[in-house]
């Protein structure tokens, strides 16, 4: 408890240096109306603020979507290196402060330093919780919603959704959301979609799963909690709904490897965070039932994009790359 | 059986009848194990027919449907692991106890499950190695390197390593290796995510070629470890009646440290920190078989496996499709049988 009074002290204080200087350093910083400002967030909360926020500290992909639009925040936590987050792929870092490069564990002394506005991330709503501060976040981590109100848009029922909110945040932070640039990276996104739907319309029974094989068990996911999950589906590919997913982490049906072949698809989406070119071979050595998945056996495996997607370049590019293997896919490997 | 019948004449006559009942004793729990071992074959987190298994089972050559492989590529060998390291953590905890005079003695105590963690956590950390079948090998050498720096410090000074001081040297070389292991996986995703896997003892996932790994590791231990029934006994009376039969005592601990290194480093590399099983079946087969070692040594051989395979089905047959591991499900059934055992107030026999 002592040692975080230094911190609330600074929280205080920066509250107090917002306030006094705000005449000052807003007119460099961006053009949006001084007036006061408000944003409904995914968890369906109202933040307001007196001013425009423009001093904003977000979770990775959520900064990455608002870099998208030209919002650069001043400081950034990732659930891992930032040189290996997909989020921050090829993203101009110089300048944000690195609060974090671990889940769970963020520098929330250096985020008071920085006198944050606004922190930003996602709403996730099996958890009732924004990025940075869900169940199992260290304590200290926790204390950076009280530098600034938090907002996010809602990890619900599409990464749609999801892109979209995270437009009319930084739309709503000032940000020139039809500057060509970025209206390309939508409009690479449209077509991506129409590319989808034409492929998954050529291949009516093609059954997928969303899976991810773990040394003592195999994972399921369940779309029920995975947007991109809901918007493939909406988009025609039938990715199967796991019967029983985990009461306590209802993310995932979890199968021991003895029940490995309970689901059959036609084609793995392998999660991205594992998935490499050589895995399912790996896996097919070291688990002697995973090849009883005959999708598995078959190689029909391609990574899925999970989670960390927020923008909709980012969308379109992996999009494409799902198309091709839908193409690919033989729709009676399952069977 | 001459050693039986020596034994009971040197005893007291209640002893003496209780021994002769000792040798059909060991045969029933051998076949109690089999009827266990035939349980983890034929019951599982998949539901396969008890006709199908013997099928599978008779007809050795997998023939690649999944009931097959099922019972013979994951039940057979998962079984055979749960009995090696049962057997091997049993009578290591048994050596342990009776070697240091200490009841509370197991191979958790005496750093094993620590110095292996350090190195799995080094192994990931540093050189970048992932998966179970691999950093089994770091956690093998954490676990003998661990337990031989707990026996080296307890051995600094005039007395050697007295039962006492090998507790304390335990204690800190345990708690200075968890604060490492600690400090490395908060800063460390991988190393953090393969901890977690590894740090709930289990046998799922465990496929065939770390059973033949740690295998001829486990038998080369269980064997060495039945022939020091006759020092512990006398170490039981005391280091000083022990030197007077004649026993060199260091030379004793040394040798039994090494069969414990042997047999508690390669199950717990094997299977992650299995608990309870080590502390509380040798108190159980003393319970059984009274003070003698060169019984309670077997016993705990044959029982532990009972009971770990016992806790395996259970977990596997409660959770299924999904399943429970047995660090889990013993945890939750040793605790209990602990608390039992202490109120029957034969802690202190040891």
């Amino acid at each position: 408890m002592r040692a975080w009074r230094p911190v609330l002290a600074v929280a205080a204080l920066s509250v107090v240096l917002a306030g006094c200087g705000s005449s000052g350093s807003s007119t460099d910083d961006t053009p949006a109306a001084d007036g006061p400002w408000e944003f409904t967030g995914g968890s369906g909360q109202v933040v307001k603020a007196d001013k425009t926020p423009t001093r904003i500290i977000a979770h990775a992909g959520e900064a990455a979507a608002l870099m998208s639009f030209g919002i650069k925040p001043v400081g950034i936590f990732a659930d891992e290196s930032v040189k290996t987050d997909l989020n921050l792929k090829n993203l101009d870092l110089s300048g944000i402060e690195i609060l974090g490069e671990e889940w769970g564990k963020i520098d929330v002394e250096k985020a008071a330093a920085l006198r944050p506005d606004l922190i930003v991330g996602d709403w996730w709503p099996a958890e009732k919780a924004h990025s940075g501060m869900e169940e199992g976040v260290d304590e200290k981590s926790k204390k950076l919603a009280e530098l600034a109100p938090v907002t996010g848009v809602t990890q619900g029922k599409s990464i749609v959704a999801l892109a979209e909110g995270y437009e009319d945040l930084a739309e709503s932070l000032g940000a020139d959301v039809n500057k060509p640039e970025i209206a390309a990276n939508k409009k690479r996104f449209e077509e991506a979609v129409t590319a989808f739907k034409a492929a998954t319309a050529t291949k009516p029974s093609l059954t997928v799963a969303a899976m991810a094989p773990a040394d003592d068990k195999v994972y399921v996911a369940n779309p029920e909690y995975a947007p991109e999950l809901l918007d493939l589906q909406s988009w025609g590919l039938k990715v199967m709904n796991p019967a029983s997913p985990d009461p306590g982490f209802p993310y995932w049906e979890n199968l021991s490897w003895e029940n490995a072949d309970k689901y059959q698809p036609d084609l793995i989406l392998w999660d991205g965070r594992t998935f490499t070119p050589t895995v399912n071979t790996e896996w097919s050595k070291k688990q002697p039932t995973w090849f009883k998945v005959k999708a598995a056996k078959a190689g029909a495996v391609v990574a899925w994009p999970a989670f960390w997607l927020h923008t909709y370049g980012d969308f379109a590019t992996e999009l494409t790359k799902l198309t091709e293997a839908v193409k690919a896919a033989d729709p009676n490997v399952g069977n | 059986m001459s050693a039986t019948s020596r034994y009971a004449t040197r005893t007291s006559g209640r002893g003496g009848r209780r021994a002769t009942a000792l040798g059909p004793g060991l045969a029933a729990l051998c076949v109690v194990l089999a009827v266990v071992a035939f349980l983890s074959v034929t019951m599982g987190s998949r539901s396969i027919g008890l006709s199908e298994v013997l099928r599978a089972l008779g007809n050795l050559d997998s023939d690649g449907s999944i009931t097959s492989t099922v019972t013979l590529e994951l039940r057979v060998p998962r079984t055979l692991l749960g009995i090696l390291v049962g057997a091997a953590l049993g009578v290591a905890g048994a050596i342990l106890q009776g070697v240091t005079r200490n009841p509370l003695a197991d191979a958790g105590m005496m750093g094993i499950n620590s110095g292996a963690a350090v190195l799995v956590v080094f192994a990931v950390t540093v050189l970048g190695v992932q998966g179970v079948g691999v950093y089994i090998w770091f956690a093998f050498a954490g676990a003998i390197g661990a337990l031989v720096l707990v026996y080296a410090i307890a051995s600094l000074g005039r007395e050697g390593a007295t039962p006492v001081k090998l507790a304390l040297a335990g204690a800190a070389v345990t708690a200075g290796l968890v604060s490492v292991t600690t400090g490395i996986v908060m800063t460390n995703v991988d190393a953090l995510n393969e901890l977690r896997f590894w740090q709930v003892g289990s046998l799922a996932g465990r496929y065939t070629p770390i059973l033949t790994g740690v295998a001829p590791f486990l038998l080369i231990g269980l064997a060495a470890s039945l022939g020091f029934g006759r020092v512990l006994n006398g170490l039981a009376l005391g280091e000083d009646t022990a030197r007077g039969l004649g026993q060199n005592v260091t030379r004793t601990r040394t040798a039994a440290f090494a069969v414990v290194a042997v047999l508690a480093g390669a199950a717990t590399a094997a299977c992650g920190p299995i608990v309870f099983i080590g502390l509380v079946v040798p108190h159980v087969a003393r319970l059984l078989c009274g003070p003698d070692y060169r019984w309670i040594l077997p016993y705990s051989m044959v029982l532990a496996p009972i009971v770990l395979l016992l806790a395996d089905v259970l977990g596997r047959v409660v959770a299924a499709p999904d399943e429970l591991q047995v660090g889990v499900v013993l945890g939750v059934m040793g605790a209990p049988a602990f608390v039992a055992i202490v109120r029957y107030g034969r802690l202190s026999e040891v």
